[in-house]
């Protein structure tokens, strides 16, 4: 009955749905760990796709996109983070206000450059996967081992593949840097690090500018990537899930990526089981309803456990 | 010596009047300004755009019974935000609530058709308002025992609503023809528009949900001043210590307040589905949106009752006079929602005057510190 499901297919598509979760999982990691809650990335991740779609019909060079994907979500997260760091703001407030204006200002520009709203033209060419093996033919142990392989090795995009090294490194940082020492003491003890010469408010920008940059990127991955062109309010309440990642992933980088993979895995999975409908009986709307569904279950699960850094959303004030 | 002790009793007053007043009109008048500017970035005309806005907010009773008519949901959910931040609870997935709680009063509007109106339509309003806070009551569980933020639980919980409401409507409640919809409410339990009962007006779509929505503000205000779960909510919020030391138990007011916040916008829902849809669409594609601008409406009323009424009178002028400003100016409606989210910062942003006026006094006391010596 289920003949067919468990293809190589089914867990490279979910590496692939977990991508733009992981990318602004790792960014609210980094934030939260200098002290700030950044629910804005939702917003970030839509102003950085729709960036990304613009940039690269207006000159035709993809990779231009994805720079203007990510410097729109720099552009975005400054905001919050002048608003959260130096104005001391409700950053919860600030997030909302700002999520709320990308959702506007994307609808806005589609149809004020596409003159049609919904969605905007498609990109003509969507960036291809790095590399380009050919499958195996036959059915032996090899060509069998191969053909998992390929695909679920060889077969991403290249944003793909720049999630799991901003993982590797960002937990590379975090915790054998002195940076990454700094950042975690503007999160845990702000006045502490202050004491000792760390400067708190350039850090706390510092960490909020990169999770704007990965949030644009995980925006590129989506436009660019997986879709080819922007449709209104795409990012479907993932930078929240990211949110959630990070809290599952416990405020590391790589466990981030690692909690990302189990959403982006119940994705894959709704959609596959989308194609099993006639044999499941079940309505579709209970599939896409499993992504949201996995997240709150996740957070009941392990939030009472998980400890986040003691001063996160708490604005600090230099005495 | 004597300065010092006056002064913040001095400033107090007029600080107040400042933010409470000052400060979300400044915040009006600085997005609106925003949006000026991208309108002329758009190749457009401000003034012919906003000019069109308000005629189509208020060029006739028609088009002032389209405000109070979207007004209406925005107080509601508005009322619902707000009472949330009183205990200091965000409730964003206000949307969620409203969504569960039109489908309640559709469904119980089918059911219930045959009572007469007086029986019926209170009991509708009441089931939607359940509606809305079961909605509300597991992510107010899981802040209560876990902590789980709520910011991410509602807003899970508002996208479950879109996509379970969605099959309901085109399963067990469908219409028949295919649309995804529930079937058309008989006309017994419609909240009647004010032209049916105030002869002389010409037809509009204003109707009973704003004197409903009228009433929750005062019933709101009355809970939150006079009575003990109004004072456990506003000291919660306040400080939890103190209060937690004063013997009120935190998750059970912390449920309590979410619930609420979720009956109140389970009751947006029936307004809206009793006073103007008088049926329920699947809303995966679109939304109302209420539940979101109710956040905006929260924010700029300052989490108080007054305030909401009129923030969501601003808000409700905007929505019916963005359809005009489309076709008169030919500029996108989406422009509203950007000032919206200009006016929701700019609020959120009046730690700037405090910022100021304490960056001011500190200065003054170190000039006073350098004359003493």
């Amino acid at each position: 009955m289920l003949n067919g499901f468990f293809t190589p297919d089914l867990f490279a598509s979910a590496i692939r749905m977990a991508t733009p979760l992981a990318l602004a999982a790792i960014g609210g990691t980094i934030c939260e760990r200098s002290g700030v809650v950044n629910i804005a990335l939702e917003g970030i991740m839509l102003i950085g796709a729709f960036f990304g779609v613009v940039v690269t019909l207006a000159t035709g060079q993809v990779w231009l996109g994805v720079l203007a994907a990510v410097l729109a979500g720099v552009a975005l997260s400054g905001i919050h983070a002048f608003a959260s760091v130096t104005l001391r703001m409700d950053q919860i407030v600030s997030g909302t206000a700002l999520n709320i204006l990308a959702l506007g200002l994307t609808g806005f520009l589609m149809e004020v450059l596409y003159g049609h709203p919904g969605a905007t033209d498609s990109i003509p060419h969507q960036i291809l996967p790095v590399f380009n093996f050919p499958a195996a033919s036959g059915t032996g142990f090899f060509a069998t081992l191969w053909n998992w392989i390929n695909p679920l090795l060889f077969g991403y995009t290249p944003i793909v593949y720049l999630a799991i090294i901003a993982a590797v490194l960002g937990q590379w940082a975090m915790y054998r840097t002195t940076w990454g020492l700094r950042l975690r003491a503007l999160g845990e003890h702000p006045r502490a690090a202050d004491t000792v010469g760390v400067r708190v408010i350039a850090g706390r920008y510092v960490a909020v500018l990169i999770s704007g940059a990965l949030g644009g990127l995980a925006g590129a991955n989506l436009s660019l990537e997986q879709v080819g062109s922007f449709s209104e309010n795409m990012s479907a309440g993932r930078g929240f899930i990211a949110l959630a990642a990070n809290i599952f992933g416990r405020w590391t980088p790589v466990g981030s990526y690692l909690a990302s993979l189990l959403f982006g895995f119940a994705q894959a999975l709704q959609i596959k089981m989308q194609a099993y409908q006639d044999v499941l009986h079940i309505p579709v709307q209970f599939f896409l309803m499993l992504p949201y569904v996995l997240t709150v279950v996740v957070l009941a699960g392990f939030m009472g456990r998980a400890v986040g850094p003691a001063e996160v959303g708490k604005p600090y004030e230099k005495e | 010596m004597s300065e010092a002790t006056k002064s913040p009793t001095v400033d107090a007053w007029w600080m107040r009047l400042l933010t409470t007043v000052g400060v979300p009109l400044l915040s009006v008048a600085l997005a609106m300004a925003i949006g000026s500017v991208i309108i002329v970035f758009s190749g457009h005309d401000p003034i012919a755009a906003f000019s069109a806005l308000l005629q189509g907010a208020f060029g006739g009773w028609r088009q002032i019974g389209e405000t109070i008519m979207r007004a209406t949901p925005l107080m509601l959910t508005g009322l619902a935000v707000g009472f949330g931040f009183r205990a200091n609870l965000f409730n964003i997935g206000a949307e969620g609530q409203l969504i569960l709680g039109s489908l309640g009063a559709a469904w119980l509007g089918l059911l219930l058709a045959p009572l007469p109106p007086i029986l019926s339509i209170p009991l509708i309003l009441i089931g939607a308002a359940l509606f809305g806070a079961a909605w509300a009551f597991i992510p107010a569980l899981l802040k209560a025992k876990v902590g789980a933020h709520e910011v991410i639980t509602t807003m899970m919980f508002s996208w479950m609503a879109l996509y379970l409401t969605s099959w309901i409507v085109s399963g067990p409640l469908a219409d028949k023809g295919g649309i995804p919809q529930t079937p058309m409410l008989s006309g017994a339990v419609w909240l009647p528009t004010f032209d049916t009962i105030i002869p002389g007006l010409p037809p509009m779509r204003a109707h009973l949900g704003f004197l409903l929505a009228l009433l929750v503000a005062v019933g709101v205000s009355l809970v939150l001043r006079r009575t003990t779960l109004g004072y456990e909510v506003r000291a919660v919020g306040f400080n939890p210590s103190a209060a937690q030391n004063g013997g009120i138990s935190i998750p059970l007011t912390t449920i309590y307040a979410l619930c609420i916040s979720g009956a109140l916008a389970g009751l947006a829902g029936a307004s809206e589905v009793l006073g103007v849809t008088h049926r329920f669409f699947d809303q995966v594609s679109a939304g109302s949106g209420f539940g979101f601008t109710g956040i905006a409406v929260a924010l700029l009323g300052k989490k108080n009752p007054v305030g909401i009424l009129f923030a969501a009178l601003l808000f409700g002028a905007l929505s019916a006079g963005g359809g005009t400003m489309q076709l008169e100016a030919d500029v996108s409606q989406k422009i509203i929602t950007i000032v919206q989210g200009l006016i929701i910062f700019f609020v959120g942003a009046e730690t700037i005057v405090t910022w100021f006026i304490k960056r001011r006094k500190r200065l003054a006391l170190e000039r006073e510190g350098a004359t003493n010596a």
